[in-house]
């Protein structure tokens, strides 16, 4: 009797369930109008946000804040080729005397999305030779496996444990007062970059450590200056200017550059790579940051050279009505789970 | 008794589904190994790093597959043949024998999925480090819950007297499946897979509410 029960109580909560999660969706799917955000950068010649529009609903045009119209040589540095091929390249911008090269070398962009920070990663990451005996660099050979009590090497052929690269690792991280277990690692793998930085790792206590394997042998650096950071996002930037190593977050909720030298900036960003998108495209002189949500954006133009604020601005997304329910996946996070849809999802 | 019973009405069955799903088995990890010969162990490495997989997903609907098969092995005769109503008069506790039916398919099944779950991790172990292995374990375990959903809505649906609410059931399943193979993340369901788990192992109460309704006499 009382399963019997059960079983009634069972299937018409599973109904209910059932129509709390499909009919918002369905809702959502019906009245879902599209809309894109227009492409936004902070322009080096007319020193405002431009952001690529239809001008009147003809051609496309950088619009100024103000609604002026601007072409290609709004954005001289995005266009630089495009320009060059024309004919049309300032030789002077900001100021100063600038190239093609020079240009495209310090043209940057790097993104960082909710959906690659929260999920469930192994803990297992691909060590490169950052010096590879050929010239270009090769696929990674070699993975170190963190555990509790350390960071183990492996080499991928055969999966076997290489016991003297691993004591070396670990007699020097803890000669730095390495705190076991590691918590992030960033770092890309990945033969199709200019040069590897191998990966960046915070230990127990939140401090970034540089893990690295050069002619073979594994070495750690660590940057002293992030020891109060409490740094929980970092993104490895390998760009071909060199000009930063990563971007990081503090428990402040900034970002933070950590240059090669291991000097660490700290910029007037506000970043919670949880919950929000990061954009940066970079050129010679500024930096356009694009920080956004479900909501709305945020841009910061950062000067290049030190990354002091020059400009900030916000936009926020027209906000649709959504009926309350049910959903298991979200467009933050790669995980499966239960989660109320408010009016505003 | 009752269990000798039910293996003599499922063994043919359970030998046609350990032989596609030990086949199938078969022919992913010969693929792995083909792999493994040819380009090196590294590919596999860099697949499961890098990449959202897991390699083994070609078994990702077996469990599924098999849970339906035994569970309409075990139950479409009882209805079919009308049989239901003689195995509740049997002089046996009849809260206590439908559990029994259910506990030897969810044995049986779960003998078949830790066979397979173990030739996996077995094999898997030789190419790349147990953190890995455990990863694939771990999303692959969403499966084998998946099979054992299928094999209890599928007797629920058997034993449900009426259309309507068979038709009913059979929308809950759908909905859950959906939601069971909803993201092809490795370890996407690890925090859920404890509710999934109560959820499923509730279901079973569906099977009490139809032979109850059964025996009220309740039919279209």
């Amino acid at each position: 009797m009382r399963m019997k029960l059960t079983g009634k109580i069972f299937l018409w909560a599973s109904v209910l369930l059932l129509v709390l999660w499909v009919l918002p969706w369905l809702y959502q799917l019906i009245s879902l109008k599209g809309y894109s955000s227009p492409f936004t950068l902070y322009s080096c010649t007319v020193h405002d946000f431009t952001a690529l529009n239809r001008d009147g609903g003809k051609e496309l045009r950088f619009l100024d804040r103000n609604g002026n119209p601007h072409g290609e040589e709004a954005q001289p540095t995005f266009y630089a080729s495009v320009l060059a091929s024309k004919g049309t390249l300032p030789d002077t911008l900001e100021g100063r005397k600038v190239t093609l090269e020079e240009i495209e070398r310090n043209s940057v962009i790097a993104t960082s999305d909710p959906k690659d920070v929260n999920r469930t990663k192994a803990p297992v990451y691909l060590l490169m030779e950052s010096v590879p005996v050929r010239l270009e660099l090769q696929d990674p050979e070699e993975a170190l496996v963190s555990r509790r009590d350390g960071i183990y090497i492996y080499r991928l052929a055969d999966n076997a444990l290489l016991q003297g690269k691993t004591d070396s690792l670990n007699t020097a991280l803890r000669a730095l007062d390495f705190a076991f277990p590691a918590k992030l690692f960033a770092g890309n793998p990945s033969h199709r970059k200019e040069y590897d930085e191998g990966w960046l790792v915070t230990d127990a206590r939140d401090r970034v450590f540089q893990i690295k394997q050069t002619a073979g042998v594994v070495s750690v650096r660590p940057f002293p200056a992030t020891a109060d950071l409490g740094v929980s996002f970092l993104l490895v930037t390998e760009f071909e200017n060199h000009a930063t190593l990563a971007y990081m977050t503090g428990r402040d909720g900034f970002l933070y550059m950590l240059r090669p030298d291991g000097e660490v900036i700290r910029t007037e960003v506000p970043f919670d790579a949880r919950r929000e998108d990061l954009l940066v495209v970079g050129d010679l002189f500024y930096y356009t940051v694009k920080v956004s949500t479900g909501t709305g954006e945020r841009f910061y133009a950062l000067r290049s050279e030190d990354f002091s604020l020059v400009d900030t601005m916000e936009r926020a997304y027209p906000q649709g009505f959504s009926l309350p329910g049910i959903r298991f996946t979200s467009q933050d996070d790669s995980w499966v789970k239960l989660r109320l849809r408010g009016l505003r999802d | 008794m009752i269990i000798y019973k039910e293996w003599l009405k499922t063994r043919w069955v359970l030998l046609g589904i350990l032989l596609v799903l030990g086949a199938i088995t078969f022919y992913c990890f010969l693929n792995l190994s083909k792999v493994v010969e040819i380009r090196g162990a590294e590919l596999l490495w860099e697949a499961l790093v890098g990449k959202d997989t897991v390699l083994t997903e070609i078994l990702r609907y077996l469990p599924v597959a098999a849970g339906v098969l035994l569970s309409a092995a075990q139950f479409v005769p009882e209805v079919a043949q009308k049989r239901l109503k003689l195995t509740l008069h049997l002089p046996y506790p009849q809260g206590r024998m439908l559990l029994d039916l259910v506990l030897y398919g969810l044995g049986v099944l779960s003998v078949l999925f830790l066979l397979q779950a173990v030739v996996a991790g077995a094999i898997l172990s030789r190419w790349v480090v147990w953190e890995l292995v455990a990863r694939i374990l771990r999303t692959m375990a969403v499966w084998y819950l998946a099979g054992w959903a299928a094999y209890l809505f599928t007797a629920a649906i058997c034993l449900e007297p009426t259309w309507k609410m068979r038709a009913l059931e059979a929308l809950v399943a759908a909905g859950l499946f959906v939601l069971l193979f909803k993201s092809p993340i490795p370890e996407a369901y690890n925090g859920f897979f404890p509710f999934l788990l109560v959820y499923v192992l509730l279901s079973v109460s569906l099977l009490y509410y139809g032979v109850a309704r059964f025996k009220e006499g309740k039919q279209d």
